[in-house]
């Protein structure tokens, strides 16, 4: 949810300026979006779906997420005129440079993940294994390479749902909201006009 | 026709092809944004 509130809060600013100029809310045509979608297929196997997920080895299932990082820098490479996905690449970049300094996978500290996971059972995590099938790996912070770059900020219980995120993850928020807030301002401004009983109405 | 289908047909209509665009982009930006963080989640948080 962390990263998605970027998109809804965008979104709504975005719909909310579009409005408020009488413009209407732009769509871009984004070049080769087909990566985004071909980078993200492994990812839900390898992460997010259940089934799969479990079955697929932990050397695979990070290189999996190198690669498809790396195509992701290719589609906002591609879609660079817009600022706001630039700001997105450059968290982007930011968790890949970590990710691959740790062999593939996010650092997590554990003293965040007692934070995040107070009721563990013990042993159900241990330091410099994967933390669950997340992206995560608990690493001690003399172990972590680039540890400014880790899941490192700590969201609390009371704002929605406890969450571990990083420097790449707050421009990665930024720039989605920042793409959306955009297009409110894009978009083609409604022309008024007159029919035929002389009533005022938008195109 | 019943009334079901008039409905159908109706919200069908009001869909067009600039909405659809509009859907596309947005669920290719919440996979742009889903592929590329790695935030970790605690219980009932959900994805992403």
């Amino acid at each position: 949810m962390i990263l998605l509130n970027g998109i809804i809060l965008g979104l709504l600013f975005g719909w909310l300026l579009a409005r408020r100029n009488n413009r209407k809310f732009a769509v871009p045509e984004l070049k080769r979006e087909w990566l985004v979608w071909a980078a993200f297929a492994p990812q839900f196997l390898a992460f997010y779906y259940n089934p799969t997920r479990q079955n697929i080895d932990e050397t695979l299932a990070s290189a999996i997420l190198i690669l498809s990082q790396v195509v992701l820098l290719v589609f906002i490479w591609n879609n660079r005129q817009h600022a706001g996905l630039l700001v997105l690449g450059f968290g982007l970049l930011l968790n890949l440079l970590v990710i691959t300094a740790n062999g593939g996978w996010m650092p997590i500290l554990p003293d965040t993940v007692h934070l995040l996971r107070p009721d563990a059972a013990p042993g159900s995590w241990e330091v410099g294994a994967r933390l669950g099938f997340g992206k995560d790996i608990v690493l001690n912070a003399a172990e972590t390479r680039l540890w400014w770059l880790s899941d490192r900020f700590f969201k609390p219980a009371w704002i929605f749902a406890p969450a571990a995120f990083s420097l790449g993850d707050v421009f990665i928020s930024l720039g989605a909201f920042l793409f959306l807030t955009a297009l409110g301002m894009e978009g083609q401004i409604y022309s008024i006009h007159n029919n035929s009983q002389g009533d005022l109405y938008a195109t | 026709m019943s009334h079901k289908i008039k409905s159908l047909k109706f919200a069908a209509g009001k869909i067009n092809f600039s909405h659809l665009r509009l859907i596309i982009m947005l669920v290719t930006l919440i996979l742009l944004v889903l592929g590329s963080g790695a935030p970790e989640i605690g219980p009932g948080g959900g994805i992403g």
